[in-house]
């Protein structure tokens, strides 16, 4: 039977999970979440999102600049629905970019294509914050985490998982819909892979904290029956 | 003029496409001179709290640069219009300027994080109507932000679920799901049923991936 999950306590420390590609460009958001907000941060491949801060909740962070290029349109579109399948809440920060040094300080000129972008977000459901800089992006994903605790849907699995764990984690990530921190929730749950296999949708629905119909496509995918004759010819 | 909470007629008179419906107070003011040649305007005594009604799901609360400096009535116009509930998607545009920048982090908090409303901050009366512009206008459009929902054929999907078994590489995953189509049914598979078609040592991966208890 599966366990029963206990809800951290009050006290217990903030966790998010940070994607590694955000290393490169945002390692100074990473420190500022450890060290001032006293953050429990994990850095990993989360492929989808930039940030996780809860079990529904995604945050995607974009310079001003970022979100005004066209050449980055049909990428930011590809990511915004695909976060969009997968969770339940998405965030997107827009951050201003940062004077270069020896650089006056920037205009940052508003074309009426970049409202169009911004008015297709909100119109999608995405929730936009405006940042500062790096400093003010850390809290506001702090602020979010605790947003999202006070609603009951803080992560209270721990962040990293080893063995054989790690081997079920990468499995369930290939499932359809299923995001970083549901499959994390799962592996904590499950206690094999074949007791997700063989669980109910309620159940997986439970399990992964995620919503009726993303658990009924996970259901239906363990069950799907290939055809081979198609898989030889497509694959 | 004190306002009234927002009007359940709303709902009813939803402006036509390329139209919005603004307060009285807006008439001659910059922010709909600029508007002009983008989209028509309407004015309407009964909106309440809302400046800007931009469709039947849409509406904008305006909070200018001196509305922000001067203190707290923008607070309470907001938190009516949430408890107002009209189902109405509320967007409040705000005038972030070198003036008003210093308080705009603590409307964000307030309007994004806790009334869990949409804030737009501009620069001045022409970028307002600019945004106000593309607001109205986007309503019509298709979306490139939202989900599309495909039908995919999921072959590729259990492919690369069988793949995730360790020792299991593609001829062999093909040859599994041969037997055995779906990964429910691989899963229910016994060594004994396995080893014929990939071998004893990789049979047993396949029941210990399945089938081990994480410790």
């Amino acid at each position: 039977t599966a366990q029963t999950q206990i809800p951290p306590a009050a006290d217990a420390p903030l966790r998010v999970l940070v994607d590694s590609r955000c290393i490169s460009g945002g390692s100074e958001v990473v420190s500022r979440l450890r060290l001032r907000h006293g953050l429990q941060v994990h850095v990993c491949s989360l492929i989808s999102s930039d940030f996780i801060v809860s079990n529904r909740m995604a945050v995607e962070r974009q310079s001003e600049s970022e979100l005004a290029g066209v050449q980055n349109r049909k990428r930011l579109q590809d990511r915004m629905q695909r976060l969009q399948a997968t969770f339940e809440r998405v965030c997107l920060i827009i951050e201003r970019d940062r004077a270069k040094p020896g650089e006056t300080v920037r205009v940052f000129q508003r074309s009426r294509c970049y409202d169009g972008t911004l008015a297709a977000l909100v119109k999608a459901g995405v929730r936009l914050l405006v940042s500062s800089g790096p400093d003010d992006t850390a809290a506001l994903l702090t602020e979010l985490t605790q947003v999202e605790r006070r609603k009951g849907q803080a992560i209270a699995v721990p962040l990293e998982v080893k063995g054989h764990r790690q081997q079920a984690l990468q499995f369930y990530l290939t499932l359809p819909h299923v995001s970083y921190v549901s499959a994390l929730n799962m592996c904590h749950h499950f206690s094999s892979v074949g007791h997700m296999i063989n669980s109910s949708v309620e159940e997986l629905q439970a399990s992964a904290h995620t919503s009726r119909s993303r658990a009924e496509d996970v259901y239906r995918c363990l069950r799907y029956s290939c055809d081979s004759a198609l898989m030889t010819n497509q694959l | 003029m004190e306002c009234k909470p927002v009007p359940a007629k709303l709902l009813h008179a939803a402006p036509p496409y390329g139209q919005i419906l603004s307060q009285q107070k807006w008439r001659g003011s910059s922010l709909l001179q600029s508007l002009r040649g983008s989209v028509k305007t309407i004015f309407e005594e009964e909106l309440g709290v809302v400046d800007f009604c931009l469709s039947n799901k849409t509406c904008v609360l305006y909070v200018s640069e001196s509305d922000l400096v001067a203190g707290n009535s923008y607070r309470r116009k907001i938190v009516r219009f949430r408890n107002a509930n009209s189902g109405l998607q509320g967007i409040v545009i705000v005038e972030k300027t070198h003036l008003s920048e210093q308080y705009f982090s603590g409307l964000q908090k307030f309007v994004v994080l806790e009334l869990g409303l949409t804030l737009l901050p501009v620069s001045s009366a022409a970028e307002a109507a600019q945004l106000i512009a593309q607001l109205a206008l986007g309503e019509n459009k298709e979306n490139p932000f939202l989900r599309k929902s495909v039908s995919r054929l999921l072959e590729p999907v259990v492919l690369s679920l069988v793949l995730q078994i360790p020792g299991v590489g593609k001829v062999k995953a093909m040859q599994l799901l041969q037997r055995f189509p779906s990964i429910h049914q691989l899963c229910g598979a016994s060594v004994h049923e396995l080893e014929p078609i990939v071998g004893q040592a990789t049979a047993q991966n396949i029941t210990a991936f399945f089938h081990n208890q994480f410790t």
